[in-house]
């Protein structure tokens, strides 16, 4: 029953992942590599302000998302002057620059040793150290991100987002201030991962740095390409599948550092294989 | 503590040399990933975050020759560098010419090639472990004294090959029909098609000598350091970053840059801190994309 909640929180977590870099790639074509950063900094701050300050964790969540949005302001408006292969190579390098950061900054993030003893959230006396109760707030705020997430893609904001994405210079004849909405579906999307990268800190109440490495930004695209671009269900989806077909490998029974690599084997030959014969994913409404 | 007179900065002269043949070295590896990397670019017009693996192809299939099977360390390396070669042409056979053939666009390419990349890195950690690793045998043992500065004997062989790869290079894409064939499909693929050359299989043949070169890089690396499953990705980086600041799909340019990105990290790391280096590298990109983003040699668009 155990493993089930804990299965069902990392699927929370991926889905409120892969819905805000949806919104990046799959509605405005943005073909960001560094979700994984801002994932980071959400839990590093969740990390370092509840072992440090004691702050409460909800608290901690907005400050995240405050950090987050300002220096995803900044690295999204260095990224706009990119398009194309570019952009995705730049946004490469801030997730580099940003992992280097956790694993450099000792005095702030104490490196490789990561911080440890991150306590579990408590509101009104509520305790969440319960994995059950910490599911149901994980789902409540993944249905929340998925409606707002609905909710923007719906809108007129969501339309012009589109339509970025399929002709930004036609889009630009109209009057609309392209970089005002690619900024801004970019800060959302990134305040969103840093939600996801609280709750992620203080369920496992450890954050080191290789947990947002490279590779996890190319893990959600992965869970968004599968599932479909441009289609919430779809990252969803993505994130139900890509948690749980390693846990089949495990069970395969593989050893532990070996089921880790047959991980990766599986999302690099499911990135290969969508690209060659569904580049749409399974639900996809946009092909990249 | 380092002194500080006055605005000028203390610089201990004694370190000078060392550094500057550290970023010659440097340069040197990251000119090999660059070099190909661009062949490849030109001809095949997407960046190939997957080539960066064929490093540790090459490196891993020395290790395995020589200690596994035990085969002299010479002939481990002839075949390490085929069998690197051999990898990125089956790669571009079975994946990204289907890619072309469907005209599949540049981002398509991309996330192909980060499949290949997780893929291949993740079944190499799976067959020698992700542990760092070092080669059984060396070609050198010697050191050498320049100025004061060291150099050791594996690395003026990487600096000899890298210049002779580089100049055979130039000469076979300047005197031989391949050569000028790899060029009129970099210039034009469609146009080059009509007039009867076969871009398939250039492409294949330059995938070929491109990841080739890699496995080269990736060996000497190993011989000079060591290898590990994630070593590529560094150097794939490395390259990409050499290549734009040079300018893409410019031979030249990416050696250029890659001398120039080995002396901006070495000399970088000298006031910073060595663990900041794949950072500045970065920073240095994201200020050439932003500044200069043709690069130093490149063609305006």
């Amino acid at each position: 029953m155990d493993y089930f909640v804990h299965i069902a929180i990392l699927i929370g977590i991926y889905s409120i992942l892969a819905l805000s870099l949806n919104l990046i790639v799959g509605y405005t074509g943005l073909l960001s590599i560094t979700q994984a950063a801002f994932y980071g900094i959400g839990a590093y701050t969740t990390a370092i302000l509840l072992t440090a300050f004691g702050m409460n964790f909800f608290l901690s969540i907005v400050v995240g998302m405050i950090i987050t949005g300002i220096l995803s302001l900044a690295i999204g408006y260095v990224l706009s002057k990119f398009d194309g292969d570019y952009f995705a190579l730049g946004s490469f390098g801030f997730n580099i620059i940003v992992y280097s950061i956790f694993l450099n900054w000792q005095s702030l993030t104490r490196g490789p040793l990561g911080i440890p003893g991150i306590s579990k959230p408590v509101l009104f006396g509520l305790d969440f150290s319960d994995n059950l109760i910490f599911l149901i707030l994980v789902i409540v705020l993944a249905v929340g991100v998925y409606f707002i997430s609905q909710f923007i893609t719906r809108s007129s904001f969501g339309r012009v987002l589109k339509a970025i994405r399929e002709d930004e210079k036609a889009i630009k004849v109209f009057g609309y201030n392209t970089l005002f909405f690619k900024l801004t579906i970019f800060v959302i999307g990134a305040m969103i991962a840093s939600v996801a990268g609280s709750l992620f800190a203080s369920y496992i109440t450890y954050v080191d740095p290789t947990s947002f490495a490279l590779s996890e930004s190319i893990f959600i695209l992965a869970i968004i390409i599968l599932g479909g671009l441009a289609n919430n269900k779809g990252a969803v989806l993505g994130a139900i599948c890509l948690v749980i077909l390693p846990e089949a490998l495990r069970f395969v029974g593989f050893p532990s550092d070996i089921a880790a690599q047959m991980r990766q084997v599986t999302y690099g030959l499911i990135l290969i294989v969508l690209m060659l014969y569904r580049p749409q994913g399974l639900l996809g409404e946009y092909k990249l | 503590m380092r002194k500080k007179a006055g605005f000028a900065i203390f610089i201990p002269m004694d370190i000078i040399p060392q550094l500057i043949v550290n970023s010659i070295i440097a340069g040197a590896i990251y000119s090999l990933v660059a070099l190909g990397f661009n062949l490849i670019y030109g001809t095949a017009k997407f960046f190939d975050l997957g080539y960066g693996v064929l490093t540790a192809v090459g490196g891993y299939a020395v290790f395995y020759f020589s200690r596994t099977l035990g085969f002299d360390i010479y002939v481990s390396i002839v075949l390490g560098v085929l069998l690197a070669g051999l990898v990125g042409f089956v790669i571009e056979k079975i994946v990204y010419k289907k890619l072309r053939a469907r005209k599949a666009s540049s981002m398509v390419f991309m996330v192909a090639a980060l499949g290949v990349m997780t893929t291949l890195q993740a079944i190499i950690a799976i067959l020698f472990s992700s542990q760092f690793q070092v080669f059984p045998a060396t070609i050198s043992t010697q050191t050498f004294q320049i100025f004061g500065g060291v150099i050791t004997g594996v690395q003026c062989i990487a600096l000899v090959l890298s210049i002779l790869i580089m100049f055979s290079l130039v000469l076979v894409l300047r005197f031989t029909k391949f050569g000028k064939a790899i060029k009129a499909v970099s210039d034009d693929a469609e146009v080059s098609k009509m007039v009867g050359i076969d871009t398939d299989t250039i492409i294949s043949k330059v995938f070929f000598i491109g990841s080739a070169i890699a496995g080269l890089a990736g060996i000497l690396v190993g011989f000079d350091t060591g290898i590990e499953p994630t070593m590529g990705f560094s150097l794939l980086l490395k390259g990409v970053i050499a290549s734009i600041i040079g300018g893409v799909g410019n031979i030249y340019g990416g050696v250029l840059g890659s001398f120039l990105l080995g002396f901006i990290e070495n000399f970088g790391i000298w006031k910073i801190s060595g663990e900041w280096k794949d950072a500045i590298s970065f920073s240095v990109l994201i200020l050439f994309l932003l500044f200069r983003p043709n690069g130093i040699l490149g063609k305006k668009l």
